[in-house]
């Protein structure tokens, strides 16, 4: 990843970190191969095509995570659902363009988010629905350590 | 007694980051009062325990981002009163007593700071003073920057949470010096990035991160991200070797560094499995 001023600026405040005690749903993104994940906790208005009032994230994961989490969580803010799943969709479709390890940190972030997204529809049915999680594709090894 | 707890976190993150910013004397004052708060910490967290309360490291984010220290002094001066309406919260007399003294003291010396432009350590110019870098290098060494700085913070925090619920001494000596070792790399890498003009307080911790109930386990990954983090600060010296001989030498001393810490944690989990076997 390079250091770029916006990058950086996500690096030193990053938006919308922590945890949302009072939220209405919560979805988890892990990578399976090194236990990092990713929470996203969401405060939705209810309605046909719900809206994400709030939305925070938290991370056990490396830089490139935070600036993901920062950046997807900015775009997803006060956007309604079916936003947000193009959201979800538009950032997933983007992963072969990255490195593998900048591409497994935004998927683990895009997935943390449809799984928020998914637990929300979930309790609408059932409210003791668990949090839903996801586990990324996506290698997280740089292409020179896996051609080694 | 959890907002209490949670604000004199964050008051220790204030100080301690604010020092960093500041370039004349102020900033020993300002990390001896980090210290201070540290300890304060310290206390409650050991008054929850004896108490049986739950709690967590869980904190808001501390903005930081000034232009003069004056405006960090009283933000600290501010949190610190804060602090001083919630302490009758403590049930402790000998705890709040104590902390109430350094408050009165702490505040009245915070509040005679000599004033500062400290806007370079937010600037984002990513220029060290006297030190030539490559693009390459300097990019290197911001990730690294901001990588080891939470790394370092989380591991205070893990290494004090395991010794508040620890009445091993043998244990606890060794994460009493791994906190003192971070502090110690917390201090450097901060210094850095304010040098940099990058600096940020650390995220928040997520739970899990101390509340482990694997002792060994954690112990044995510490140890593989020790050599991890080895490998990144060798790395990094060779990265920015060929632009500054201050940096390459620096890194190399960190890398060394690292291998203490490997033997002490080394030492932990020897201890952890001798004392299995026994049982």
């Amino acid at each position: 990843m390079n250091a770029d001023a916006q990058l950086i600026e996500h690096m030193m405040n990053p938006k919308n970190y922590g945890e949302l005690k009072e939220n209405d749903a919560t979805g988890m993104g892990k990578n399976p191969q090194n236990g990092e994940k990713v929470a996203i906790y969401l405060k939705v208005k209810e309605g046909e095509d719900p809206i994400i009032e709030d939305i925070r994230f938290q991370a056990i994961g490396c830089t490139t995570t935070i600036v993901a989490g920062s950046i997807i969580t900015s775009e997803a803010k006060g956007i309604s659902f079916s936003r947000a799943q193009e959201l979800v969709s538009v950032t997933l479709g983007m992963l072969d363009n990255l490195p593998p390890e900048d591409a497994a940190c935004s998927e683990m972030v895009a997935l943390a988010l449809k799984a928020a997204l998914d637990t929300y529809y979930e309790r609408q049915k059932d409210p003791d629905f668990p949090m839903i999680s996801y586990r990324i594709n996506n290698d997280c090894t740089p292409k020179e350590e896996q051609q080694s | 007694m959890k907002k209490l707890f949670k604000e004199v976190h964050e008051v220790w993150l204030a100080t301690q980051f604010t020092g960093f910013m500041s370039q004349t004397q102020s900033r020993q004052d300002l990390y001896e009062f980090a210290n201070i708060f540290f300890k304060h910490l310290t206390w409650l967290e050991n008054d929850f325990i004896k108490n049986k309360i739950p709690y967590d490291y869980s904190i808001d984010q501390v903005p930081i981002r000034v232009t003069h220290l004056s405006h960090m002094i009283n933000n600290i001066v501010q949190r610190l009163e804060s602090i001083q309406t919630l302490l009758p919260n403590c049930d402790d007399p000998h705890i709040t007593e104590r902390m109430q003294s350094d408050i009165a003291y702490i505040k009245s010396t915070l509040l005679k700071m000599p004033e500062e432009d400290v806007s370079y350590a937010f600037d984002t110019r990513r220029i060290y003073r006297n030190v030539p870098l490559t693009d390459e290098a300097r990019d290197a060494l911001t990730l690294f920057l901001f990588e080891e700085s939470y790394k370092e913070y989380e591991l205070i925090m893990v290494y004090n949470f395991s010794k508040a619920h620890s009445d091993d001494a043998f244990l606890n000596r060794i994460f009493q010096i791994l906190v003192d070792e971070s502090f110690f790399h917390l201090r450097s890498f901060g210094q850095m990035m304010a040098e940099m003009g990058i600096l940020g307080v650390p995220r928040s911790l997520m739970e899990e991160i101390y509340k482990f109930n694997d002792l060994e386990q954690f112990l044995k990954d510490g140890i593989q991200e020790e050599i991890g983090a080895k490998e990144e600060c060798k790395r990094l010296a060779q990265a920015v070797s060929s632009s500054s001989e201050y940096f390459a030498s620096f890194f190399t001393f960190i890398n060394n560094q690292e291998n203490y810490h490997i033997a002490l944690m080394e030492e932990a989990l020897n201890h952890l499995q001798t004392k299995d076997r026994l049982k």
